[in-house]
């Protein structure tokens, strides 16, 4: 049976939503696939009580580890533990989040074991080799994923060029690594009825390997709903001339109970905090809802809000690239916009 | 504190999105009349390096495995600050991989010796893979710490901020380490001047061949391929609210919002 590993870091906070989002990732792999077995690597001071969610969300088994030791910054420690799981359970696949700690442990892992990788991924499509025979009787182990060896062949989507150009890239050998980036899959619907396995990884930690520690850590508390939950986003980019201009995005972001972000230059001119941007190197987003005032749309930007449901355009250039993917659009000047669309929604929605 | 900073020279990113042109046959990028730049990130990176130089009297390094033509992404960095650059050369480094060229750059960095951080931007701004970084600490056996934004350091250690989910973090770690680095308004790039081109184009750069960094690149079957290469027909038609004045567009648009429930 082929094994498809996700790879999950639950930190203090919690078990992270890309865990899920991974966990639907490869259950649609293993569906294409037509074989397989979801398994999850998932690792942390609390991790165990975690590994029920997992397996109602569509996990088939938990292998555990849980120590206090494993922190995303103890990253020595992590890649020690998952070889161990490697060696338990020999994945064909292996998936990651593409955050920071998938984003350094899953090429590093890649490098050690010498096998193919492919970030920052959207989707796959799984294909049969062109030349492969039908398939007749059983597999043989499972160990058969290669680019060209049969068991179909995994394509992975993924953005490239800042979003302007997207690929489809394959690695070759038995085992392959993928990350994910967020939002790209949606976590299947909770079954509490399902049941798995739950094994708790034997690993011997040894403190030492870690060679990078915690010195301070800093955490601002936030108001209203973060931008990574927000079903409905508002974007105001160059266009909002100012620091100051942004509080009337933050009056439309309360009406609609929603989160305001930024595309790169109100980010790199200081007027919000880096933690607004959204775009290739900022949030990756996909709320319901995305309006963009005074953004024009450059592709490292929409790389990170593409994936809205609806996208609603406000600009005064009627030829801004953003009215190209935008599925309403309003040309004209956000002041005069903007505070009458306020009024009007406090209105509807009532506050 | 020594850094050594690995750069790679891409096509302007910045160009208009109608610019944008890719040959689907060799899977890459048409070059046309764009200029070659530093890709994004390891300007920022290069800008954190310089940083460090500047408040603890280091030296920054900058390497690059390219042709010829990345000579000039090497003025940049030297007029930027850094205080010597080295181009990879070699007909053999062509067909390099992710893997061959962590090795290219193992065997550069032991020519030159002495180092105290090796810094690569988060991801190219092409193939935006982003392994190089994590590769090499994996081939150098070195601490490896990813995404971070800007760096102090004393004589055996270094504090590295990250920016993390609503903050950030500072982490510790011992010399010499590899570390990826992301944008941030403390590491916006600096514009060269005047002044600092012209004197960074008049200093050599050296070119180190395989021979020269004693590596054996053979050729070996590359562990990923580029299948396809395509750029996303999107097709929206997007639907303009209308009205006399800015203020009615506003009504009706939260109006046709209503009837969409989407608000």
């Amino acid at each position: 049976m082929t094994g498809i590993l996700a790879f999950s870091l639950a930190s203090a906070e919690g078990l992270p939503r890309s865990a899920l989002e991974l966990v639907a990732a490869a259950e649609q792999l293993r569906e294409e696939l037509g074989d397989g077995i979801v398994q999850v690597a998932l690792l942390g001071p609390d991790a165990a009580s975690y590994a029920e969610t997992l397996i109602h969300h569509g996990a088939d088994e938990v292998l555990v580890a849980s120590s206090p030791e494993l922190q995303s910054y103890k990253t020595e420690l992590i890649l020690a533990v998952l070889e161990t799981a490697i060696e338990q359970v020999s994945p064909a696949v292996i998936l990651f989040p593409a955050d920071t700690v998938g984003g350094e442990v899953a090429p590093r892992l890649a490098y050690r074991l010498g096998v193919g990788i492919v970030t920052d991924c959207v989707g796959f499509e799984v294909e049969p080799p062109p030349s492969s025979p039908p398939k007749l009787g059983g597999k043989e182990g499972g160990q058969s994923l290669g680019g060209e060896r049969g068991g179909g062949c995994i394509r992975w989507l993924r953005p490239v060029y800042g979003g302007k150009a997207m690929a489809y890239m394959v690695a070759k050998g038995p085992l392959q690594i993928a990350t994910f980036r967020q939002r790209a899959f949606e976590p299947l619907p909770e079954d509490t009825s399902r049941q798995g396995k739950v094994q708790a990884l034997q690993v011997e930690l040894e403190p030492a390997l870690a060679q990078v520690s915690l010195v301070e850590e800093v955490r601002e508390e936030v108001e209203g709903i973060s931008l990574d939950e927000a079903e409905i986003v508002i974007g105001g980019g160059r266009g909002m001339g100012g620091p100051e201009s942004f509080s009337e995005l933050e009056t439309l972001a309360e009406i609609l109970r929603g989160a305001v972000g930024s595309s790169r230059p109100p980010a790199d001119s200081g007027w919000v905090p880096h933690a607004k941007l959204i775009g290739q190197t900022g949030k990756i987003l996909s709320p319901s809802l995305y309006i963009a005032i005074g953004i024009s749309g450059a592709p490292q930007h929409m790389a990170g809000i593409s994936a809205a449901r609806t996208i609603v355009a406000i600009n005064k250039d009627e030829d801004a690239p953003i009215f190209k993917v935008a599925h309403l659009g309003v040309v004209d000047d956000w002041r005069q916009v903007i505070p009458a669309l306020i009024r009007a929604c406090r209105e509807l929605v009532g506050d | 504190m020594h850094i050594v900073v690995c750069l790679k020279q891409i096509i302007d990113p910045e160009i208009a999105p109608g610019e944008f042109q890719i040959d689907p046959v060799r899977k890459e990028q048409i070059r046309g009349k764009h200029a070659l730049v530093i890709s994004t990130f390891d300007e920022n990176a290069l800008e954190v390096a310089v940083q460090v130089k500047e408040k603890t009297d280091g030296k920054v390094t900058a390497l690059t495995i390219a042709g010829e033509e990345a000579v000039e992404a090497l003025h940049t960095a030297l007029a930027l600050g850094a205080d010597e650059a080295i181009l990879l050369s070699d007909p053999a480094f062509s067909d390099a991989d992710s893997f061959a060229k962590t090795r290219i750059l193992a065997a550069a960095l032991q020519k030159l010796g002495q180092f105290d951080a090796v810094l690569c931007g988060r991801q190219a701004g092409d193939v935006e893979l982003g392994v190089t970084g994590p590769f090499l600490a994996e081939e150098l056996g070195l601490p490896c710490i990813a995404l971070v934004a800007n760096i102090e350091s004393d004589s055996d250690r270094a504090h590295l901020r990250r920016p993390v989910e609503n903050g950030y973090e500072i982490l510790e770690a011992p010399l010499p380490f590899v570390a990826t680095v992301t944008n941030d308004e403390s590491n916006v790039p600096r514009l060269p001047t005047v002044r600092a081109i012209r004197k960074a184009v008049r200093t050599p750069v050296p070119v180190w061949t395989a021979e020269e960094i004693g590596i054996d690149v053979e050729p070996e079957a590359a562990k990923i391929e580029l299948q396809e290469l395509f750029v996303p027909k999107r097709e929206v038609r997007c639907e303009f609210v209308e009205g006399e004045s800015g203020q009615e567009k506003g009504e009706n648009l939260a109006l046709r919002l209503r009837e969409l429930t989407l608000i």
